[in-house]
């Protein structure tokens, strides 16, 4: 061994100059050659360039000869190897040896490398096993030192030494007869081109040129691949110009080769390891140190460990046994039926709404009549969509043709909904026959007498008739028209007795009721006229001359004039009272000596004045006028004078005020929560007061019951126009601007616990338009109605 | 126990925030809330909140007043409390926190904790909840009506993956309806059954209480893309749990053990309807009281035998006739007899033609099972045979009388019904004595009834004179008073008085006084008064269109058969 590593020493010398330092160790550390070359390679990097490239080479040589050493024949390993080096110098070293030398060169180097290394290895266990090589290889190194050229001769002289070394080879080498038969090329590491344009290759062994052979054309070539099934295999060596032919093994191997195995299939390259070293018994453990003490105390992680799982069993978080299934249903309720009305938390229960039964017209088969024509399904889409209807009858010849209903789920998301946004509500629902609900009134017939038929006509007047007054005595009727005259009727015979032409429209015309003064208020315009009808006996006609004759008062000065000029009328022979206003409406005190009269202030035209001056209280024996409100209270609609007691009403728009003139002051105000009242009534007891509205309702007061009315009804469809009540009868009427007249019958009762009794009795009808007016005959139970038809009508009982 | 009480109020009291007469909530404000507030003061979110309040049965009110504006939803203060101290509401919060640990441990790879987490994930029952919301069994069978059609719908269902509806949630639907069919089934409560185009509807009586559902159409059903799932699936839900229970005590009475365990092998063949029959028929005690109505429906088709085709609806039918007391069997796996069974009475089929016919049996459409039940007699069953269009389909929902139109074949029902009744309930052995006896009282009942309507039309025949006299007396008073009066006035008057009386129809006297009655309500009597006159004249009119339409349907019959 000492030996191997003193020639190498010196051939190392020898090629190179300068001393290597590192060389002593390796000759004395290294046994095996394997370890040497690792080395060398491993510390290559560490010495100088040049060395390095002394050594590699010398490596290279090594591994060459090594390689002659093991068996020149064996020429598949070489070919592999030339290959795989894929430079030329080595091809050329390998050239002599082998007739199938290989093209192929496209092996990565560093497969190759690894080749090279294990090539080596098996070189330099060779040279250990047998110790008569050593002598020759040194000589062998020493003149390939020398040249390359010398090659041949070397592959040619080192088979015998190795020749009993590798079977392998020996076996191999039957492939090389082939090879003999082509000459081989000795031309060496040389560039090919130089032999481009020479018709040969080069020299054989002997010396003799190798003659090119003519190339395959294109054609040959694509025709040999379509003939020769091995075509494929086959590769041209342009240094031997020869085709080779691949044998399967060598595809196979380059196949390994190329998929970074082991060329030859049975190495195995995970070979068991044999430890060749005996341990036991040696004293000399790998490590010295103690054992750790954590190898002799149980683990606290481990403890945690089982802490955390035993409390999870205890905890029955683990458990290897399967829950207990409890039954899902058991019995919730006992046997009482009891039910209970209120939930739990304490609201009372509303159930949902149940869905409404299904009629015949949902039937798949309804009676023919239930199924709409076309035009009435056509005619649903002209309709409002709420209206139309949600589900259209159809008809099914038979069960099976009935399709899957497209809504079904639409609609029970929609009883969800219901169930659950809804706000329920309670609502009773009134199960009842509608006629239950008209109230149980006595029937007219047990309260006759009342007027009931027409039975009059009193005709003349030219237009609307405005308004109604009878005599006391009730022979003699009254009546004022917008055509400016006030006719004077008989009312048994409906003659006319007498007209007084006005000038101008009629508004209001009041008879006096005491039966001595038979005088007439009629108002027209501004004025208020007095006229003696004539119709009073005639001892009370001279009272009545002296009445309606001007009286000279000792101060007619202008003071008064606000409050009305007393004037006299030549024309008609009675008394003219001038007002600043339009006069609408004139009522006498029942004692026959005052009057009060309605002139409500024009306030669009001049604004409010600082004195009310619309209600004037006049008094006929002294002629005088006086103003008892100095305040407004909203427009006056109309004034009336209690018939029995010193009280004075006063119907604004919305509100009745009853004075007491005794007293001088407001005794009461009547809501009426009315919008707009057009007449008053008063009952001639004096307690009760009926009060007709614009919007067609009658409010009935109790004024010793109350400030609001006892009763409101909403008889009319149109405005009512005037309410009056019967003197002696318990009969009170409406008419209104609908024609119609309606006739009650109101009771008061003289106990006071008793309301009074209030029943619709008829509705007079005849008029063709509205009616203005409506008066009872003071003693009969008819009724004078007048209105815009221009006659007077009288309805008996 | 005073004490305690004592306790409490003081407590009550001291927790009272004192508030200055003007600041306290009174009225409508202290007793409602809207429900944003609600779910502020709940703490949960509205889908939380809608579904504890479907489970909970909790839905909004109307207050006198709407503080908080028209557009808003309230909801009773108390209710809301209600809700607050619910378990279920922190059972709710609790899972929701589980279900934090199980993702975290999933999220720290620790696996095995996951897993042990999701094996013992906690669960809710809404026992309480049925319970709370039906205090007794009564309560609960009266809103059966929603739960059994949602059930009935969701046991059709596919089970989906996009709308989230689980297999097990119509499986247990499924189940559940069938084991209430079959309770039905076996009590003989089944009273009435009405196929329309929207489904089939079944009302049953049971103690007392009707019930009536709707089941689709045998036919897979489209699931609609604009209907919230989740809040059907939170009812269905409920429901189960509902049905479950009622369904327990109802077996329960019977003496069968609830759920009936069944074979497994049979239910898959006939979809566990039969099955379920057999466990619910074999088991049990039988000897409750039956009422007259029950023995009737049991005995309709008693002694009939009959067939379903392949081609009709086979739950349906098999739920109906057996309901009546039939005997049945179908073309199909697991069917008890054979199609050519020589015993078999009827078979039901709704097929263009058929083939083979039996002549021992009678070729029947559906509708006559269905007729038949609903009238409780056998209808002849030539109107209904294979290949014929069949009489009407009516409702057996409907009051004839209140809706005041009967619709033809109606009538000949009635009659037939009629009919029948004269041949008496047979009892047991003395059926043919009874059919002698019977016709002899048919025979007197006609004479009767002939008897009856002669004294009707001279009953009405004098009332119409009493009218006439009336209307002549109410004349006469009138004339006298008049001459009481005024009899001072001249005869032509009178004259002239007593034709316009003449003249005056008394059905217009009439309307007046109806009129002046009218004019003496109150403003709200009379709207009311009005609005079901409207009602009234609604329903008149609907009929009147049924009756034109008869007429112009009867008129293109003539037509076309001259």
């Amino acid at each position: 061994m000492a030996k191997v590593t003193s020639t190498k020493r010196k051939q190392r010398n020898g090629v190179v100059a300068t001393p290597a330092p590192r060389s002593d160790s390796e000759g004395e550390d290294v046994r095996d050659d394997l370890k040497l070359d690792e080395e060398s390679e491993e510390e290559s990097p560490l010495s100088s360039d040049a060395e390095e490239g002394s050594e590699d080479r010398s490596d290279v040589e090594e591994g060459s000869d090594d390689d002659n050493e093991d068996g020149d024949e064996d020429d598949i390993s070489n070919a592999i190897r030339s290959l795989l080096r894929g430079n030329g110098a080595e091809k050329s070293d390998d050239s002599d040896a082998d007739d199938s030398d290989y093209e192929v060169g496209s092996d990565s180097d560093g497969s190759g490398a690894e080749l090279e290394e294990s090539d080596d290895e098996e070189g330099g266990s060779d040279s250990e096993e047998d110790g008569a090589g050593p002598a020759e290889e040194n000589g062998h190194a020493k003149e390939s030192v020398e040249g390359s050229e010398l090659d041949d001769k070397n592959v040619a002289a080192a088979p015998e030494g190795n020749e009993n070394g590798n079977t392998k080879g020996v076996e191999e080498s039957d492939s090389e007869d082939d090879g003999d038969l082509n000459p081989r090329n000795t031309v060496g590491d040389v560039p090919l081109e130089w032999y481009r344009d020479e018709k040969h290759i080069g020299y054989d062994r002997d010396g003799k040129k190798i003659i090119k052979k003519g190339r395959k054309d294109q054609l040959d070539a694509f025709l040999s691949r379509a003939d020769d099934s091995k075509d494929w295999r086959k590769l041209y060596d342009e240094y031997n110009d020869e085709e080779i032919i691949l044998t399967k093994d060598e595809v196979d191997m380059i196949r390994r080769l190329r998929e970074g195995r082991t060329p030859h299939a049975d190495v195995n390259p995970y070979e068991e390891y044999t430890d060749w070293f005996e341990w036991e018994d040696k004293g000399h453990p790998l490590s010295n140190a103690p054992e750790p003490k954590r190898r002799f105390i149980p683990s606290k992680w481990e403890a945690k460990k089982v802490v955390k799982l035993v409390r999870a069993l205890r905890k029955g978080w683990i458990s290897l046994e399967k829950p207990k299934e409890k039954p899902k249903y058991y019995m919730l309720w006992g046997d009482d039926l009891q039910t209970a009305d209120k939930t739990a938390n304490g609201l009372a229960y509303i159930p949902p709404p149940k869905t409404k039964l299904p009629g015949h017209d949902e039937s798949y088969n309804p009676p023919e009549e239930y199924i709409p024509t076309q035009e009435e399904i056509n005619s649903y889409q002209l309709m409002y969509e709420e209206d139309r209807p949600k589900f259209i009858p159809q008809k099914f010849d038979s069960l099976r043709k009935v399709p899957a209903y497209a809504d079904f789920i639409k609609e029970r998301f929609e009883r969800c909904l219901d169930l659950y946004l809804c706000p329920r509500t309670r609502k009773k629902r009134i199960n009842i026959d509608p006629e239950s609900l008209v109230p149980k009134l006595p029937k007219p017939k047990d309260l006759q007498p009342f007027p009931t038929t027409f039975y009059l006509e009193y005709r003349g007047h030219t237009a609307t008739v405005s308004s109604l007054s009878s005599s006391p005595s009730g022979e003699w009727l009254a009546s004022g028209s917008y055509d400016g005259s006030v006719r004077l009727w008989e009312v048994q015979t409906g003659r006319c007795r007498k007209v007084w032409a006005m000038g101008s429209p009629v508004k209001h015309i009041a008879w006096n009721p005491n039966p001595q003064i038979s005088i007439l208020a009629i108002a027209v315009e501004q004025d208020v006229v007095l006229v003696n009808t004539g119709v009073g006996l005639e001892e009370e006609e001279a009272n009545l001359v002296t009445l309606l004759s001007l009286v000279k008062k000792p101060k007619s000065d202008d003071e008064e004039t606000p409050l009305g000029k007393w004037k006299h009328d030549e024309e008609l022979k009675g008394l003219r009272l001038r007002h600043q206003h339009v006069v609408y409406s004139v009522a006498w005190h029942y004692k026959g000596d005052y009057f009060v009269t309605v002139a409500p202030d024009d306030i669009l035209s001049s604004g409010l004045p600082p004195i009310a001056l619309s209600v004037l209280v006049h008094q006929l024996s002294k002629q005088q006028s006086q103003n008892p409100f100095r305040k407004h209270h909203g427009r006056v609609v109309r004034v009336l004078f209690h018939p029995s007691r010193p009280f004075m009403f006063l119907a604004t728009k919305i509100h009745v005020r009853v004075y007491n003139l005794a007293k001088q002051q407001l005794s009461k105000k009547l809501i009426t929560s009315l919008h707009e009242i057009s007449d008053m009534a008063i009952h001639p007891g004096g307690d009760n007061l009926i009060v007709g509205s614009k919007e067609a309702k009658l409010a009935w007061f109790d004024i010793d019951l109350s400030t609001k009315p006892y009763k409101t009804l909403r008889n009319h469809s149109m405005d009512i126009r005037g309410v009056a009540y019967h003197n002696t009868y318990p009969l009170f009427a409406t008419c209104s601007d609908d024609s119609t007249a309606h006739v009650f019958h109101g009771m008061v009762y003289s106990d006071l616990l008793q309301n009074p009794l209030i029943v619709p009795v008829k509705v007079l009808r005849g008029h063709t338009k509205g009616i203005y007016s409506c008066e009872f005959h003071p003693k009969q139970p008819w009724l004078f109605t007048a209105g815009g038809d221009e006659v007077i009508r009288l309805y008996c009982n | 126990m005073v004490k305690s009480t004592k306790k409490k109020v003081t407590k009550a009291q001291k927790s009272k925030q004192y508030l200055p007469p003007g600041k306290r909530k009174l009225g409508n404000v202290a007793k409602y809330t809207t429900r944003n507030k609600a779910l502020n003061r709940l703490q949960i979110k509205l889908p939380e909140f809608r579904r504890l309040c479907i489970l909970k049965g909790i839905h909004p009110r109307e207050p006198k007043k709407k503080f908080e504006g028209q557009n808003k939803t309230y909801y009773h203060v108390k209710d809301i409390n209600f809700l607050a101290h619910e378990p279920l509401l922190e059972k709710d919060r609790d899972l929701k926190a589980y279900e934090k640990k199980i993702k975290k441990a999933k999220a720290k790879k620790n696996r095995e904790l996951a897993e042990r987490f999701d094996r013992l994930r906690p669960t809710y029952t809404l026992d309480h909840l049925v319970k709370e919301r039906y205090p007794s069994f009564i309560d609960a069978l009266r809103d059966m009506d929603d739960p059994l059609t949602m059930l009935h719908l969701f046991a059709t269902l596919p089970a989906d993956n996009v709308q989230k509806i689980p297999v097990e949630r119509v499986q247990t639907a499924r189940r559940l309806s069938l084991e209430w069919q079959a309770y039905v089934t076996r009590t003989n409560s089944l009273r009435k059954i009405f196929v329309s185009v929207k489904g089939i509807y079944y009302q049953v009586d049971i103690n007392g209480q009707k019930i009536t559902w709707l089941t689709p159409h045998a036919l897979s059903q489209v699931l609609p893309s604009d209907v919230d799932f989740r809040v059907m699936l939170t009812f269905v839900e409920f429901y189960e749990t509902l049905v479950g229970f009622v369904n327990f005590k109802l077996y329960h009475s019977l003496g069968i053990s609830y759920p009936p365990i069944i074979d497994q092998r049979l239910e898959r063949a006939t979809a566990g309807v039969e099955e379920l029959m057999e466990v619910v028929n074999s088991d049990g005690t039988s000897d409750e009281l039956e009422d007259e109505e029950t023995l009737r429906c049991k005995t309709l088709f008693k002694d009939l035998k009959f067939f379903l085709a392949r081609e009709v609806p086979r739950d349906s039918l098999l739920f109906t006739i057996r309901s009546f007391g039939g005997k049945v069997s179908w073309d199909g796996d697991g069917a008890p007899y054979e199609e050519n069974d020589e015993t078999i009475t009827h078979q039901i089929v709704d097929r263009p033609t058929q083939g083979h016919k039996f002549l021992s049996r009678d070729y029947v459409q559906p509708q006559w099972v269905y007729d038949s039940c609903n009238a409780r007699i056998l209808l002849p069953a030539e109107e209904y045979v294979l290949g014929r269009v069949p009489p009407p389909h009516l409702s057996p929902f409907v009051d004839n009388e209140a809706e005041g139109y009967i619709p033809e074949y109606g009538e000949t029902i009635k009659r037939l019904q009629a009919a029948s009744a004269n041949h008496v309930l047979p009892l047991p052995g003395t059926e043919e004595e009874m059919v002698d006896r019977s016709e002899e009282e048919a025979a007197l009942r006609r004479s009767e009834a002939a008897e009856v309507a002669a004294k009707e039309q001279e009953a009405v025949a004098m009332e119409r004179t009493y009218g006439e006299e009336l209307a002549k007396e109410l004349a006469g008073v009138s004339y006298s008073a008049s001459l009481q009066d005024q009899d001072d006035k001249d005869a032509m008057e009178d004259e002239k008085q007593e034709r316009k009386q003449q003249v005056v129809p008394p059905p217009a006297a009439e309307d007046e006084t109806a009129t002046l009655a009218q004019m003496m309500m109150p403003k709200k009597t009379k709207k009311l008064y009005e609005a079901m006159q409207m009602g009234i004249g609604k329903k008149k009119a609907g009929v009147e269109l049924l009756k034109q339409r008869k007429k112009k349907v009867e008129e293109k019959k003539k037509g076309s058969s001259s």
